[in-house]
């Protein structure tokens, strides 16, 4: 599995693209009403996303997570490093998408971080 | 040898810029976009202008039509432009309504700010990695802004992270 992450528009999805030869129709690309991921696809965009519809449901995307590809490329946008928001679902929101992206960052084979449209390799 | 830096607040972009321009030759121009709306931001302006006294600074303003800061410029010299930020929020939101088309220009005039002026600094922002959900207005805005930065971490030689005072250089190197 490869994980990359990063901030909002910060190139990850054409880094994914250009590095790892994936087409647009390989990439699911979550949005606000993606409740289930498509798991058959390699790519899978914005996992961000598909948490906040999670918690907006009352369920621990942790928990709802579903087994990806062995061979994924998964992009996680960086949502921790803002205020406590006074929200709590989007307290529950960015507490889950760190669990996660530390998950699936122990099970990835490549971590990669996005910066003004750079790639950084930290795994 | 052109440099981009961007991070968080008060994590030393402004020092590490100005260190680098002064290694970067003479004159030395410090290009201030931040046009003052309150009190507080001419405090601001008031606390960087003691910042930078006793560097030899010569202050350009100019919160809009960047170009026009090298006008009457010396463009051998070594300049810093603080902040890209505040030039797109100037030229975005200019009180007659949103420019959406503010960004391309942003990019497309710093892009050439850089090639008349190839020993300049540009210090931007890092306002992306945070769990509020914006309206459209302020998400374009930020869209913006990371199409100018990836335009401008494109077309310059350095491309550095502030963090807590600390630099991650992205791309080329340090040139101190």
């Amino acid at each position: 599995m490869i994980l990359i992450i990063g901030g909002s528009f910060q190139g990850k999805l054409d880094f994914a693209k250009a590095r790892f030869g994936l087409t647009e129709g390989d990439v699911f690309i979550c949005d606000e009403g993606t409740s289930a991921l498509d798991t058959s696809r390699k790519g899978v965009a914005y996992i961000e996303k598909w948490a906040l519809n999670r918690v907006q449901a009352g369920a621990d995307p942790m928990e709802a997570l579903p087994a990806l590809r062995e061979d994924a490329v998964v992009i996680a946008t960086d949502i921790s490093s803002g205020v406590v928001p006074i929200d709590p679902v989007l307290r529950l929101w960015r507490e889950a998408c760190g669990r996660i992206n530390a998950h699936l960052a122990a099970r990835s084979d490549e971590v990669w971080r996005l910066f003004c449209g750079l790639p950084q390799r930290l795994k | 040898m052109s440099t981009y830096i961007s991070g968080g607040c008060k994590n030393g972009k402004s020092l590490w810029a100005q260190r680098i321009a002064k290694a970067c030759g003479q004159p030395l121009y410090y290009v201030a976009t931040m046009l003052p709306h309150d009190g507080e931001d001419e405090a601001r302006i008031r606390r960087h202008r003691a910042e930078r006294a006793g560097w030899g600074f010569i202050t350009i303003e100019r919160g809009r039509d960047i170009l026009g800061a090298l006008e009457g410029a010396d463009p051998s010299g070594a300049f810093l432009l603080d902040s890209v930020t505040a030039l797109l929020a100037n030229e975005m939101f200019d009180g007659n309504g949103v420019r959406l088309d503010a960004p391309a220009k942003v990019a497309d005039e710093l892009t050439e700010f850089i090639r008349r002026a190839p020993s300049a600094v540009l210090v931007s922002d890092y306002i992306f990695s945070d769990a509020a959900l914006y309206d459209a207005l302020t998400e374009a805005y930020r869209r913006g802004l990371a199409r100018i930065d990836r335009h401008l971490a494109a077309a310059c030689d350095n491309v550095l992270e502030a963090s807590a005072g600390l630099l991650t250089v992205h791309k080329g190197a340090l040139p101190l």
